[in-house]
């Protein structure tokens, strides 16, 4: 792989620099000069593989940036595959933990893997960064010093779609999500705002998760009378979903919205000209205009074979910019885990999404905005483009404590 | 006895020794590995009794493996002690096959193999929507049982707790194999209807078999919790089945400890290769389908030298 | 207005239904007349829909796809049944199944490393892309020719293995293989034949469900159980049973989603659960051999 010979280059190189800039360093504690293990524990098989790749490729362009040195040590990144499943995420979260003795530990893109991951690494005092999977828990009840969230709670990309849509679009809803916990919580949050905003839900249902047909649903939306639906679909279900929607000439009448993973990158050129007009609120759309993103997007594109980044992308992003700040932040001391923390938890810069800190009751991330965007044929395909935005969005970590 | 047999005993004694030591010689990773191996193999042998000498191939075992564990991850933070950790499990496990099996006996050959996932997908669904069992994250933060007022806690403990349980279910499935309740279950296998004749009454014995090897499976299931701390839905997935259906056709059907070596294949294969390339979904097709032509009787038959010992 | 809102779902469910048709009839060829577990149906069905999508990729013409890609998972099953199934005829279902699964691995991973792992979609073709109303009731006009496909479909398999010489041959060969090796046919090639139609038959159903459902490496599985089911409801080996089962499935689940919330994910088993406890062999299933 390009990265192996790449790696053993820039090791070289830097070990040299570092030999060079060492000096007064080289008299500190053990672990100084040994390289600094970064473990990814995502999906690189399976359908969910592109958001593991995108979230890696994110970070590799940052640490690349870095020429993978942070405070005269190299970066080394240790990627497992956990397959989506329960059972490997967690024998994978073992081997970095105590085989490959990994620094700082980040991933899940599965949320049951991530509750399966958290009383492990919180008992081993591992430093976990989350870079996508959206349980609310990990915000609240579940919460923990050592875990920190890039990405996104669950809560956070709906909870200001509901108030938006009973007062921009109509006060007619039928709401949608797949038959499971997370499903329930997106919508939830949703009707957190919709229904004090004088929302009426028209109607609510939960199909099973992987359904292939929703003709059945499709047809009850028809007959309810709703003039918009809120949907949280993701994968092949958001694919399945907005092309069965057009199909059945529901668009043209009832106005389709969601959660944006209904219409993120991974699903949007499968979706096709189906998904035109959808209108979704998310942290993060390519076509943000602010100065870190517009550099972000280039880089990006450039190094990836014109590949767009999306939503994952930009989580990967903020997930390696706060590595490299924090360790820079305490010289690349390793060994002190507390002031690790504390710098993880100071950390605040300009990401790609907006001005990024975490929320130190929760070790979220602090949504700066949440933008509502519509799809729209733009120059380079079909986009998600933003027109109107919430700022802001903080998960409200309901019943975490965390010692401050 | 006589040399053949001496050999084969001595071998077995030589491996159990070497996996109670390993945690000696090896880091924790490794050990893990072979401690879920070991669970693995339990659950592969006890699948082993129905389909290699019972010769009824069910897709529905992980429904008792799944019951075992819930069982488990349900009691243990309350009574963390091994009537929770051990017995519920197989007794809960050993109801559901008793009520599965009464179902599913009555049909045979490929509808009795999606009636049984039936079954198991059944529990999934439930398990997956139910608030109480953690709904699709399942449970977490499961204790592990104090054993005779010890804890269990450490990998090491763990490992003799472990190694204990594993060689008492293997005697345990060596010796109904080898008593006239194994012999009738083998002649069901052969010729139902001549046994039917004789005037067994096969589909009593069908039902013990299936209840049998489902305790063990919930034993399995509740081990797994034990081990990881956590369990969730996909514990009772028709691919967790299917998981340990191919363990032991790749161990050797009918062998029965060919279920942990084929355990041992499989977990070896999912969880190395796949640390070191990306392609190795491919790596594992080929491997099974390479086996199958080539080593007919799997890993046992490979090692006995023989072409085949058929299920 | 009751009486429309059940008209339109029983339209639903017949679209479902015909659709389950299509995708499990390959198996029902293979798996009852040539009595071998093909576990690896799904990837034929994946195979199919990749192949659909190449080929539009290619021509843009998705009527060109339907016609083509069958026959070019048709000679991917020519080879797997020549190179990897034949030796284990003889062998018994545990090999097969082994084997099978193997090759679920191998189709998923190259489809993956040919295409990438990304979800693509098959368009919808120009002409069908609207929707039109039946009787009160509102449905895609692309799952109206999805039925009036299949019911011909099923006509025209019907017709040829009753009616022709070919299907006698294979009926023939099915019941008693050396016999009729034995009246001078080449039963080898018969074999390979049906395999290869029934893989056919699943590479079609991947380009015909391509508009309404998605495309990815591990789309097999979401096939594989339902059609297992469509197949074992029927009764094994019987055509009509497959069409039997696949319209009372279509039903069950289409009103299943409608009025049984929250049950979606037990329907199809609950189903089969039912039906195999009050007939063992299935719908039509001849008394197992």
């Amino acid at each position: 792989m390009a990265q192996l010979t790449r790696r053993k280059f820039l090791g070289g190189a830097s070990a040299i620099a570092a030999g060079a800039a060492a000096g007064p360093w080289v008299l500190r504690a053990h672990a100084q000069g040994a390289p600094i293990k970064i473990g990814l524990v995502l999906p690189y098989s399976g359908v969910y593989a592109v958001l593991g790749e995108s979230i890696t490729q994110a970070m590799e362009l940052v640490f690349a940036r870095e020429n993978w040195t942070v405070a005269g040590r190299k970066i080394e990144m240790i990627k497992e595959d956990d397959e989506m499943q329960p059972p490997v995420g967690i024998r994978k979260t073992e081997k970095l933990i105590e085989s490959d003795k990994v620094d700082i530990l980040t991933g899940p893109v599965h949320s049951g893997i991530l509750m399966g991951m958290r009383d492990k690494v919180h008992n081993s005092k591992t430093i976990l960064i989350v870079s996508n999977a959206g349980a609310d828990a990990i915000s609240r009840e579940r919460c923990s010093k050592w875990i920190f969230r890039t990405s996104f709670s669950n809560w956070q990309p709906n909870q200001p779609m509901g108030g938006w849509v009973a007062k921009n679009l109509t006060k007619d809803v039928f709401i949608m999500a797949p038959n499971y916990q997370a499903g329930k919580d997106q919508l939830g949050a949703f009707k957190e705002t919709f229904v004090p905003a004088g929302g009426k839900l028209v109607g609510e249902d939960y199909p099973k998760l992987g359904e292939t047909d929703y003709a059945p649903y499709l047809t009850k939306i028809r007959q309810s009378g709703a003039k918009a639906v809120y949907a949280f679909f993701s994968g092949t279900d958001a694919v399945n979903f907005v092309k069965q929607y057009d199909q059945f000439g529901l668009k043209q009448s009832i106005k389709l919205t969601g959660a944006g993973f209904l219409t993120e990158p991974d699903v949007l050129p499968a979706q096709g000209r189906s998904a035109l007009g959808v209108i979704t609120g998310h942290f993060y759309t390519p076509l943000l205009e602010n100065p870190t993103n517009v550099a972000f997007v280039r880089d990006f594109r450039a190094k990836f074979g014109g590949k767009m980044p999306d939503g994952f992308a930009c989580q990967g992003y903020d997930t390696a910019e706060t590595i490299v700040r924090a360790l820079k932040a305490v010289g690349g001391n390793t060994q002190d885990k507390e002031k690790l923390v504390a710098a993880i938890e100071a950390t605040a810069f300009e990401s790609p999404r907006g001005p990024f800190r975490f929320d130190p009751k929760t070790h979220n991330v602090i949504q700066p905005f949440i933008y509502i965007r519509e799809v729209k044929e733009v120059a380079g395909g079909l986009n998600n483009v933003p027109f109107d935005k919430v700022a802001d969005v903080r998960d409200p970590g309901t019943g975490c404590t965390l010692p401050s | 006895m006589t040399g053949p047999v001496l050999a084969r005993a001595a071998a077995l004694i030589v491996l159990t020794a070497a996996v109670a030591l390993f945690p000696l010689a090896a880091g924790t990773y490794p050990v893990k590995l072979l401690q879920e191996i070991l669970i693995w193999g339990i659950f592969a042998m006890s699948l082993d009794l129905l389909m290699g000498f019972a010769g009824m191939v069910s897709f529905g075992h992980s429904a008792f493996f799944g019951i075992g564990a819930y069982t488990a991850a349900l009691l243990l933070p309350k009574f963390p002690g091994l009537l929770a950790a051990l017995v519920a499990p197989a007794v809960a496990a050993g109801l559901g096959a008793l009520v599965i099996g009464f179902f599913s006996i009555r049909v045979s050959g490929v509808y009795f193999i999606m009636l049984t996932l039936a079954f198991s997908q059944m529990f999934y669904a439930v398990a997956f929507q139910n608030a109480f069992l953690g709904a699709e994250d399942g449970l977490v933060g499961i204790p592990r049982p104090a054993v005779l007022g010890m804890s269990i806690g450490s990998t090491g403990a763990f490992h003799a707790y472990l190694l204990v349980i594993a060689i008492v279910c293997a005697l345990f499935l060596w010796r109904v194999v080898r008593s006239p309740f194994g012999h009738v279950l083998r002649g069901i296998h052969e010729n139902e209807a001549r046994m039917q004749a004789v005037g067994y009454p096969v589909n009593r014995y069908k039902l013990a078999a299936f209840v049998i090897a489902g305790m063990l499976a919930g034993v399995a299931g509740s081990l797994y919790t034990q081990f990881v701390g956590s369990i969730s839905p996909s514990a009772f997935l028709w691919t967790t089945s299917g998981e340990a259906l191919l363990m032991v056709i790749i161990g050797g059907t009918g062998t029965l400890f060919g279920g942990i070596l084929g355990a041992g294949a499989f977990i070896l294969l999912q969880s190395l290769v796949s640390s070191y390339t990306e392609r190795w979904m491919l790596i594992l097709g080929l491997t099974f389908v390479l086996l199958v032509l080539f080593a007919p009787g799997g890993i046992v038959g490979a090692l006995r030298g023989r072409v085949g010992l058929r299920a | 207005m009751a009486g429309s809102d059940l008209f339109a779902q029983a339209l639903n469910g017949l679209s479902y239904g015909v659709l389950l048709f299509l995708l499990s009839v390959g198996l029902t060829l293979i798996f009852g007349m040539l009595d071998v577990v093909n576990l690896a149906h799904g990837s034929y069905y994946m195979l199919g829909a990749y192949a659909g999508l190449a080929l539009i990729a290619a021509t843009g013409n998705f009527w060109l796809a339907l016609a083509v890609a069958p026959l070019a998972v048709g000679v991917v099953g020519i080879v797997v049944e020549r190179t990897c199934l034949r030796p284990l005829y003889r062998r018994g279902p545990l090999d097969q199944v082994l084997l099978t699964f193997g090759l679920i691995y191998v189709f998923e991973d190259l489809v993956k490393w040919i295409w990438g792992g990304r979800i693509r979609s098959i368009p919808t073709p120009e002409l069908l892309a609207s929707s039109v109303n039946v009787w009160g009731a509102v449905i895609p006009s692309y799952r109206l020719f999805v039925i009036a496909f299949g019911l011909v479909m099923a006509i025209g398999l019907w017709l040829v293995i009753e009616k022709t010489r070919l299907g006698a041959i294979i009926r023939a060969g099915v019941y008693d293989s050396e016999m009729t090796a034995g009246m001078g046919i080449n039963i080898h090639r018969v074999f390979t034949l049906v395999f290869a139609f029934g893989a056919a038959l699943a590479g079609l159903s991947g380009v015909i469900a391509g508009p309404i459902q998605s495309a990815y490496p591990p789309m097999g599985a979401s096939i594989l159980i339902p059609a297992l089911i469509v197949v074992v409801v029927g009764g094994l080996g019987s055509l009509k049973g497959s069409l039997a089962g696949s319209l009372l499935i279509g039903q069950a689940e289409t009103f299943g989603k409608a009025w049984l919330p929250g049950a979606s994910m037990l329907i199809i088993y609950v189903v089969m659960a039912l039906v195999l406890l009050m007939r063992p062999q299935g719908l039509f299933g001849r008394a197992l051999k």
